[in-house]
Formats: C-alpha cells, structure tokens, sequence
C-alpha cells in the first residue's frame, strides 16, 4: 500500500505498520490539512461539552424530586385545531438535516472548482439554517407565552426550563454562529477569493476551497448534536 | 560534594521529624483502628520507597559528578530492569489497595444493631434527633422547618411523635455503641467530623448521607465542620460526650421529644395568643419604641 | 485534494538526490561499508509554512503572531498572576502563623485570599505558564517548525487569557470583593449570602474562568496540530524530546476536560444570574425558604473534579517532560527507558480521566464508586514510579553536572517523590477519610502540584535564558536561590502533613481554642516564617535576571551541549521563523549523549549517520 498524495511512501501491512505509519515523521495524519486537523480536534473537545451538557440534563432530571412535563404535550403544535406533538420539531430536524446535505454538496462543487454552484449552495445552507434558529426562536417564544421559565414552569419540574433553554439555546448559538460563518464564506466564494488564494482580513492566511470542507464538518456536527438533543429532549 | 550531603541531611531530618514529631494522630476513640494500621502500613512501605529513591539519588550525586572524560553508561533500554521495576511496584500498591479497600468496605456497610443519629447542619450549627422508644428516625422535609419544628419533621408520621431531639452543638453517645451518623443540611455542604473517631462524611442539602463508627473511648471529642461552609465555618464546632450506658440512659432521659415540644407549643401559642389579644396596643407601642 | 492548490515550489528544496550525494562523500571517508541510502529520509510532504511577518511595533511586541513572542507575553502575564498569588499566600500564612497581627485580615477576607490563591496558582500561573508559556516557546523549535500552524489564532489565545486575567483581577475592586467559596467553587455556599463574594465576585470569577477556556482551546488546537501535523523531517513520533510529549498530552487533557469546567461555569452562573437551580436544592436560610429546589450540588463536584483532576496532570505532565529532558542534558547520559517514559505520560493521561471521584471519597456520592476510584488511583502510581525510576536511573553511570538546573532537578525529584507517596495515602480510599480535608490534604498537593513543577520550571528557566535572552544566568545567585527556595518550601510543607494528622482541617481562619490543635502553634509559626522567606527568595531571581542582562556574560550557541532542535536555530535567540533558510533535517532521538565512539560528548539530533559511522547507535 502507498499513499498517493506522498511520493515513495510504502506502509507496512498490520498494526506494525499502522504504529509505524502514525509514528512516522512530520505528520501523523498523512495528507490532511492542518485547518481540518484542527476542526476535528476542536469538535472533540466540543463533543465534550455537548456529553457535559447532556449528562449534566441526565443527573438532573433524575434526581429532581418534583414530576419531569411529558415533551409530547409540553412540544405539541395546533395544526389545523389538532394538537400534534413534535410537528414543529420534526420541521425543524428535517431542515438542519437537509441543510447538511446542501453543505455536503457545496464541498463537492467547491473541491470541483465550480464556483457559482458551490456559492448557491452555501448560500441555501445558510437560509436552512437561518430557518432552523428561527424556528427554534418560534418554539421559545410559544413556550416563554405558555409560563415556561428557566427558573420555573407550570407544568412540573424547574429543571425542565433551566435544562431546555440552556441546552437548545447553547445549540443555537452554535447553528447561529455557523450561519454568520457561511454568509462570510458565501460571500467570499462569490467574489472568488479561494479561487485567487486571497488573504484572509484576519488572519492573513491564503484562501483555498479546503475552507468550506472545514466549514462543513462544523456544520454537520451542529446537526449531529441536534439529533442527540432531539432524542433526549423530546422523545425521552 | 557537599550537595549530596545537604540532601542526605534532608533526608535524614525527614525520617528523624517522622520518628520523634510532637504533632501526631490524636489518641483514637472508635473501632477504627484499620485506618491507622492502613496509615502506618503505607508509611513503611511508602516512607521506604521515599528513602530509597532519594538514597540511590545521593549515591549517584556523589559516585557520578562532573568529571571531564568519565565513561558514561550508553544504556537506551533495559527491558528485564524496567519489568522488574514495574512489577515490584505493583505489587507494593496491591499490598496498600487491598486493606484500603477492606476497610472501606467495613465503612460502608453500616451494622444492623447500630443507633441511627440525625445530625443536622446548618450555617453555621449543629443539632442532633435521636430515635425515642420505637426505635425509629420519623421523616423529615426541609421545608417543615419553622420555630415550633426546628427539625423539619412530618408530624402525620407516627415514627416522628417519640424522637428524641437536643437542640443543642453538644451530644452526648454510648460507649461501645454503633452509631449510624445521618447527615442532613438545610443550606450548604457540611461534614461532621471528630478527629478522634477517624472518620467524617459530608452533609449535602437535598439527600442524607450516612456513616457509622463505634465509639470506644469514654471521654469528651471537640465536632468540627471539616467541609468548607463559608463565612463561619471555623467557628462551626461542636461536642461528642462517650458515656457508660448507665450515665448515657440518665441523660437521655433528661431530653426532649417531638411530642413534648408540641404540647409545649400548643400551651405556648395559646398563651400567645391570649397575649396578643389582650396586649395589642402594648405591643404596638413597644415597637415604636423599638425605632 | 488541498495539496494540488499548494505552490509545489514552495516544498522544502531539499531533495533526497542532494543527500544522497552527501552521504556517499562522508561514507567514503570512514570506509564502513554502510549502506549508501543509511541518511535516507523521506522528500518534504509539506509546503514552506506560511508567514506573516510583522510590519510594525504593534505587531511585533503587542498582537503579536510569533509563537516565541506569545510563549513569553504568555509566560509574563501568568507570573505576575503568580506574584499576585504569592502576595496572597503570605496574607494567609500572616493569618495562620500570627493570629490578630494583622487586623485587616476579617474571615471575610481570609477566605477570599485562600480562594484567590488557588485559583490563580493553578489555573492562572501553573496551566498557563507550562502550556501557554513553555508550550508556545518550545513546541515549534523542538519539532522543528517554523511557527504554530494557525499564527493567528495563537496570538487571539492569549489575549484572550489577558482578558481573562483582568476579568479575574477586576474582582479585587468589585463591590463585595472576590469570590471567596474556596478554589473548587462548591454550591451551594458559593453563591448564597455567608459567602464572601457572593455577587459580583463570583461571577466575575465564571466569566474569568470560561473565557479562559475559550483562550486556551484556541492555544491547545495550535499545540495538538502543530506537533502532530507540522513536525520536520525525520522527526518521528518517537523522537521527540519529553518535553513536547508532556505538553502535547496535558494539552490533550485540556481539551477534553476544560469543557466540563466550562460547562459547571456556565451552569453556575445561570443559578446565580436568573435563578435557575442546576446545584441548588431546597435550601432554607435564615428561616425563609430559597426560590431554589430539586438541584444536585454533588453534580457540580463530579462536574469540577472531571476538570479538575486531569488539570493536576496538566500540570504535572509538562513538568514531567521538561524535567526528563534537564536531567538528560545534565547528566550527560541518556534519558533511560525512553519509550517507558512516553508510554508513562500517556498512559498517566489517560487514567486521569478515570480517577475524578477520588476527591471526593467523603462527598456523600454513592460510596460503592469509593472501590472503583480507589483502584484506578492507585494503577496511576505505577507509570508515575516508573517515571522516578527513569529520572534515578539516568543519573547512575552518568556524568552528571551539579549546576544550578541539575539542583532544581533533584530538588524536583525529592519533593515529587514526597508529593507522590503521600498521594498514597490520599488515593486509598479508607485512609482518606480521616485525612481528607485537613492540612495533609493542603500539603499533599502543595508538595507534589505546587513546588515540585515549581522546581521545574525554574530549572528551565535556568536552562533555556540563554537561549531566550542570550546571555548566561549567574550560576551563584542561582544556587543560592535553589537552596533557600528548595529547604524553604521542604521545611514548609513537609511538617504541615503533620497538623493534618492532628486533625487540623483546612480553610480555618483561625481555631486555636482547640485544645489539642494549640500544639500547632509553634509549628504554623515556623511554617509561615519559612513562607515569608521562600516567597522573598524569589527575588534572587529577579535580580539575577536584571544583572544578567546589564553585565551577564554572552551566551554562545547552545551552551549546555544539548541535542535537541531548540539550541540549532540560526540565530540566537531565534529569530521569526526560527531555523533560516532550511529547516533542519533530523536523525536521531535527542537523546544521543556519550555514544560509544562518538568524538563529543553528543550527538545533535540533527547529526546524519554517515556524518558520524563509527559510532554504535542503538536507539534512533
């Protein structure tokens, strides 16, 4: 086996070869740009805080003594005069997922040099998510109407609020960001900056489409956080 | 030359303060014992292994220093050394682990025949709730807490009504006696700990949280809140009285139950009340003069 | 797929053809018959780093992207967070020695001084200083590189951790003063009245501590990548020198335990700010029932001792690593049992993860987790006494120079050792109990996180001034320095176990009506002499620094005849981009000190084998 990125590297077979090739000299993931290294590494670290987060929900909602609301009342939505629960959850899941999709497809485009494609797509990424936060703000300002407070709520345990605001808000500050982020990059692929290997205003690095693909994990790791809270909070 | 003396002399001073030092373990008063035996066991094997490093380091302080053109040793590795080494101090850690764990399992679980305490907290002050003739602890919930039930008892529960309760810092407990320690506390974290009985736990507000110890030692132990607790926590002391049975028995039966404080409260608050009625002009004027 | 963007002139120019033709011409020379590709090492894979040189005084001193500028604004700013906590240690010890000295010295502000000095001390001074300040100096000249890979980012982490600084500090102002609920924060006290603090101090103190988080998240991304993703040539996992293993694995610690810290702080501060009651359970004060219930204050601890035991490894470990290196350098030998020592630190990493309850063997947590953590903590003495087995048996048959480093080495190695075995104690959960929240808890800690990566740290600043500032710190002034220090600090804290036995428990502003602690007077009376003299003996530093800068003698390049990449830069001190035109090619470990057959007494890592054949290598 070699790696095709790197001339004359052979790999041994086995977990020799494996210790050998993650030993092996000036880099430890052969190929990979340092820019996605670290989103990787920063989405770990970030995983930790959602697994503190939610753990943390765990802890909580089994040792309050007072009675947890049940999601599927506390979450429900009048459709048409029919209470159905989760709906505006459901929508709101289905367009952050759809988004990764038009994120995945942007990579693509932008890895194939196609500027405008990959443009349009970040851009319709950013509406995706741009709806998603909005939504969510729908769903906050619709349980703060029915009483829900952080510190209290009618229907039972306080936790439920503190738990609830804190955990989805602390995620929509995350999409949020993510949003502000790919307007910055939809812009800068639109006027070409990857293309030429502009500097960066900030940070003075050379552009490259590698930068949506990092702007991607981002992405899809705010969805796969969000399908971790879905199932905690809404179908436990 | 004269470092390695300067740290052998340390190292001797050190064995030398350990041997001869003023300042040790306060004569022990409960069953306990296991703790100090686990303490002196770690600080022969731990002390040893302390000397010995520090003594071979000075060895080669003094065999190795500078010198130009000395033969050094090119030594990467040594696989059969380091096996030795690893496993020796395995072992020496399993024979600390293994009484630790033992006697940790001692503490844990609580004697059938041991005399449950409530020992409550608060900022900063300690009272204590004895079983009366039932045997039982009633339940208890903080937000019953008030003047005429400083305990915070369920007066529907029938096990509540015989409790004895000393509202007081100072407790008095039976010689040769278990005694399961219920900690509870109405604000902050707190532990309850007498140097002399070797063990402590905390007292978290929300849950109750136990420990046993037998005491062995008839005599009078100072009680000291041993988890911060703010402002006052220096001052948050207490007393612990081991009696002989006999004398243990005379004085609880000078305490008070939870029925006796009723009663006390009814007669208290019908005579407030008559009070109030008759004096309520009185007591208006005294609040002015209060300002 | 990136790489194809990349400007292929920009590879490194170094060709394996030019080194080819290289060692043919030393082989010649010594006639061994080696194999003629034995300098063979594989073509650069990664561009020329790209840097963005500064163009003005601010972007040279102040916001500035150089990672030796940033290691030492980095290592400035935690010392004088480290003054800052040492001033308030000596308040307390003026307390504890000396009852009613000092009046102005209420409760009220006893407490805060302790909480202060805890916090700063590890999390301000100690982290900051080892990951921030050594980290940012050494990681790219160790591993040969030319920078951090993200620059920018670097430069954002510490201002971020400045900022974080003058949050911290802006509470001794605040009306109520700063926090004073201990350094571990414990609630409910931390945020209710009968705490000092309670108000603005403490939450100045969140918003401190996450924006620290935030700052050093960015810093850590620059360490992690940059060690694995931008080493030179030939600088294989396995041959980088202990101190970037220690770093890279605290680094690794941080950024998988700061987000537990971070997230208790955010958690705190929405109970204090909007009442919400994450570790808040009914709570009766005064006679009134709180508007708080049905929280976890146990929570919290799992939450802060998740953080905060491997933060004791974040500390210790790059103390680990920089002192394996001192004692190699110094003893002219080299380190023993190299792979051990790494696997040691690795695996020292990954057990702090499982060994968090430990603190709290006496919390009121489920006692059966007492048998798990007990276990777990007393498997993590085994790699950590291997690691003093190494250090001891790098000084036998080694030649070693008893200077001023060498001696805070060895101080190093006694109190550590000491630390270590008292750790024991504290570990195995039934010895615990008696001792745990008492005075040998306090010495416990201040011996093995405290003085022992103290000593370290000054021996590095010993061994790696020259380099830095090039010039020589006077060995006199150093010496005396270690010596009051060392015996200050071991007279300190070595009988302070023994109030603990007593039954002396910690954070009391006062307790001397107690009749067996009196005993202790007599002793917290020398111990805080002992302090005041120890913290005044730091300023033998200061001044031999500020000598050594008028008149100090020059340093050549590389001084203490050290293989490590660090003293091979082109200049000294090394400029931006550290190593001049080419970056250095390496061929060894660093470790290389009298080989067999070698002409000096060491190999730099740099140093081909064909430049040096006739020597018996046995490990690269």
């Amino acid at each position: 086996m070699s790696d095709p990125n790197i001339e004359g590297f052979e790999l041994e077979k086995g977990f020799k070869g494996m210790a050998k090739d993650t030993g092996s000299d000036q880099t430890m993931f052969k190929g990979v740009h340092w820019g996605k290294a670290m989103m990787w590494i920063f989405l770990l670290s970030d995983t930790f805080v959602f697994s503190c987060f939610l753990i943390a929900y765990m802890k909580g909602r089994s040792s309050t003594p007072a009675e947890w609301p049940n999601p599927s009342e506390v979450f429900a939505l009048d459709a048409f005069g029919v209470p159905v629960p989760l709906l505006l959850i459901a929508l709101m899941t289905f367009v952050l997922i759809t988004s990764s999709g038009t994120m995945a497809l942007a990579v693509k485009y932008g890895y194939e040099k196609n500027r405008k494609m990959c443009g349009y797509l970040i851009l319709a990424t950013a509406l995706g998510g741009l709806t998603f936060v909005g939504m969510q703000a729908y769903e906050w300002s619709k349980l703060i109407h029915e009483g829900v407070r952080p510190w209290s709520n009618p229907f039972g345990a306080a936790q439920f609020g503190s738990f609830f605001f804190m955990i989805t808000g602390f995620h929509g500050t995350h999409v949020s960001i993510g949003v502000i982020f790919l307007f910055i990059y939809c812009y800068k692929v639109f006027a070409g900056h990857y293309d030429k290997g502009k500097r960066g205003w900030f940070t003075k690095m050379k552009g490259d489409y590698v930068e949506v693909e990092i702007l991607g994990l981002y992405w899809h790791f705010v969805d796969l956080v969000w399908v971790f809270i879905f199932a905690f909070f809404y179908l436990w | 030359m004269h470092v390695g003396i300067i740290f052998f002399l340390i190292i001797l001073g050190s064995v030398l303060f350990h041997i001869f030092t003023p300042w040790y373990w306060t004569d022990i008063a409960s069953n306990w014992q296991g703790m100090d035996d686990t303490i002196t066991l770690t600080f022969w094997i731990g002390g040893g292994v302390f000397v010995a490093v520090c003594l071979f380091m000075i060895y080669c302080l003094f065999k190795f220093s500078y010198k130009e053109g000395r033969k050094v040793e090119y030594k990467p590795e040594d696989k059969k050394l380091e096996k030795i080494l690893t496993w020796a101090t395995t072992l020496g850690i399993a024979a600390l682990l293994a009484p630790g764990l033992i006697i940790w399992n001692q503490y844990v679980n609580v004697p059938k025949n041991a005399l449950e305490v409530d020992v409550m907290a608060w900022q900063w002050g300690w009272q204590y709730r004895l079983p009366g003739e039932d045997g039982k602890l009633g339940t208890t919930k903080v937000t019953n807490i008030n003047d005429e039930n400083p305990f915070g008892i369920n007066v529907d529960d029938p096990f509540g009504r015989d409790d004895i309760l000393v509202q007081s810092d100072y407790i008095n407990l039976e010689n040769n006696k278990p005694v399961k320690i219920l900690l509870r506390s109405v604000d902050v974290l707190h532990n309850w700990y007498v140097p002399q009985f070797r063990s402590k736990m905390d007292a978290v507000p929300g849950i109750v949280t136990f420990y046993w110890f037998e005491p062995n030692k008839i005599g009078e132990y100072e009680v000291l809140c041993a988890e911060y607790c703010g402002v006052g926590h220096y001052a948050m002391r207490g007393g612990v009285e081991v009696q002989s049975t006999k004398d243990y028995n005379v004085w609880l039966s000078e305490q008070e139950t939870f029925q006796d404080l009723i009663a006390k409260n009814e007669t208290l608050e019908f005579e407030d009340n008559k009070l109030a009625k008759n004096n309520n002009i009185n007591l208006k004027q005294d609040i002015y003069k209060e300002e | 797929m990136s790489d194809e963007h990349e400007n292929k002139s920009g590879y490194q120019a170094q060709s394996s053809e030019t080194i080819h033709a290289q060692s043919s011409e030393a082989i010649t020379g010594s006639g061994s018959g080696i194999a003629p590709d034995m300098d063979y090492v594989r073509p650069a894979e990664l561009p020329e780093q790209d840097l963005y040189h500064p163009h003005s005084f601010i972007e040279k001193w102040v916001f500035c992207q150089d990672a030796k500028v940033i290691g030492v604004q980095y290592f400035l700013t935690a010392v004088f967070t480290g003054i800052v906590g040492l001033i308030l240690s000596w308040l307390m010890r003026l307390q504890l020695g000396f009852p009613g000295l000092a009046g102005f010295i209420t409760a009220e502000h006893y407490y805060q001084f302790v909480t202060m000095h805890g916090m700063i001390m590890v999390v301000y001074f100690l982290t900051a200083l080892f990951l921030g300040g050594f980290g940012n100096y050494l990681i790219p000249l160790m591993v040969g590189a030319r920078d951090m890979v993200f620059p920018y980012v670097n430069m954002l982490s510490f201002w971020m951790f400045f900022v974080a600084v003058v949050v911290l500090m802006a509470s001794f102002f605040v009306p109520g003063g700063p926090t004073g609920a201990g350094w571990t924060l414990y609630p409910p006290q931390t945020i209710l009245e009968g705490t000092p603090g309670h108000g603005w101090g403490i939450l100045l103190m969140l918003i401190s501590l996450s924006l620290f988080v935030i700052g050093f998240t960015m810093g850590g991304l620059n360490y992690m990548i940059t060690i694995l993703q931008a080493r030179t040539r030939g600088m294989t996992l396995m041959r980088m020198p202990l101190t970037v293993w220690g770093i890279f694995t605290a680094t690794v610690l941080a950024m998988l335990a700061f987000p537990a810290l971070l997230v208790s702080s955010i958690m705190m501060t929405l109970d204090k700010l909007l009442g919400t009651s994450f570790f808040m359970p009914t709570i009766l004060k005064a006679g009134e029932v709180l508007e708080y219930g049905g929280g976890s204050p146990i929570l919290f601890q799992h939450l802060f001792w998740f953080f905060g035991h491997p933060e004791v490894y974040i500390v210790a470990l790059p103390a680990f690593g920089i002192v394996s290196d001192l004692i190699s350098v110094h003893a002219r030998k080299n380190i023993f049992g190299y792979r051990m020592m790494v696997w040691a630190i690795v695996g020292i990493g990954a057990l702090s993860f499982f060994v968090w309850a430990h603190h709290m063997y006496v919390s009121g947590m489920n006692p059966w987790f007492g048998f798990f953590f007990a276990s777990t903590t007393l498997i993590i003495a085994v790699p950590t006494a291997m690691k003093v087995y190494n250090w001891i048996l790098t000084l036998w048959r080694g030649n070693i120079r008893i200077n001023t480093v060498m001696l805070w080495c060895l101080g190093f190695i006694v109190t550590f050792v000491n630390g270590g075995i008292t750790g024991i104690f504290l570990g195995n959960v039934s010895v615990d109990v008696p001792l745990s929240d008492t005075y040998f808890v306090v010495a416990h800690f201040h011996m093995v996180m405290g003085i022992a990566p103290l000593m370290v740290i000054m021996g590095a600043i010993y061994h790696w001034f020259p380099l830095v500032a090039g010039k020589m710190l006077n060995e006199k002034l150093g010496k005396w320095h270690f010596w009051i220090t060392f015996l200050g600090a071991y007279s300190i804290y070595f009988p302070m176990h023994y109030l603990g036995f007593i039954g002396v428990p910690r954070r009391y502003y006062e307790m001397y009506d107690s009749p067996y602690m009196t005993s202790g007077v007599g002793l917290n009376e020398f111990i805080s002499t002992a302090a005041f003299i120890v913290g005044a003996a730091q300023l033998f530093l200061v001044f031999n620094i500020i000598k050594t800068m008028k008149t100090g003698k020059k340093a050549e390049q590389n001084p203490w005849k050290a293989n490590s990449l660090e003293w091979y830069t082109s200049t000294v001190p090394p400029e931006h981009g550290n190593f001049g035109d080419r970056l250095p090619v390496v061929h060894r470990w660093p470790y290389d000190y009298n080989v067999p057959g070698a002409e000096q007494d060491y190999l730099p890592q740099t140093a081909a084998p064909s430049e040096v054949a006739h020597t018996e290598v046995e490990k690269t």
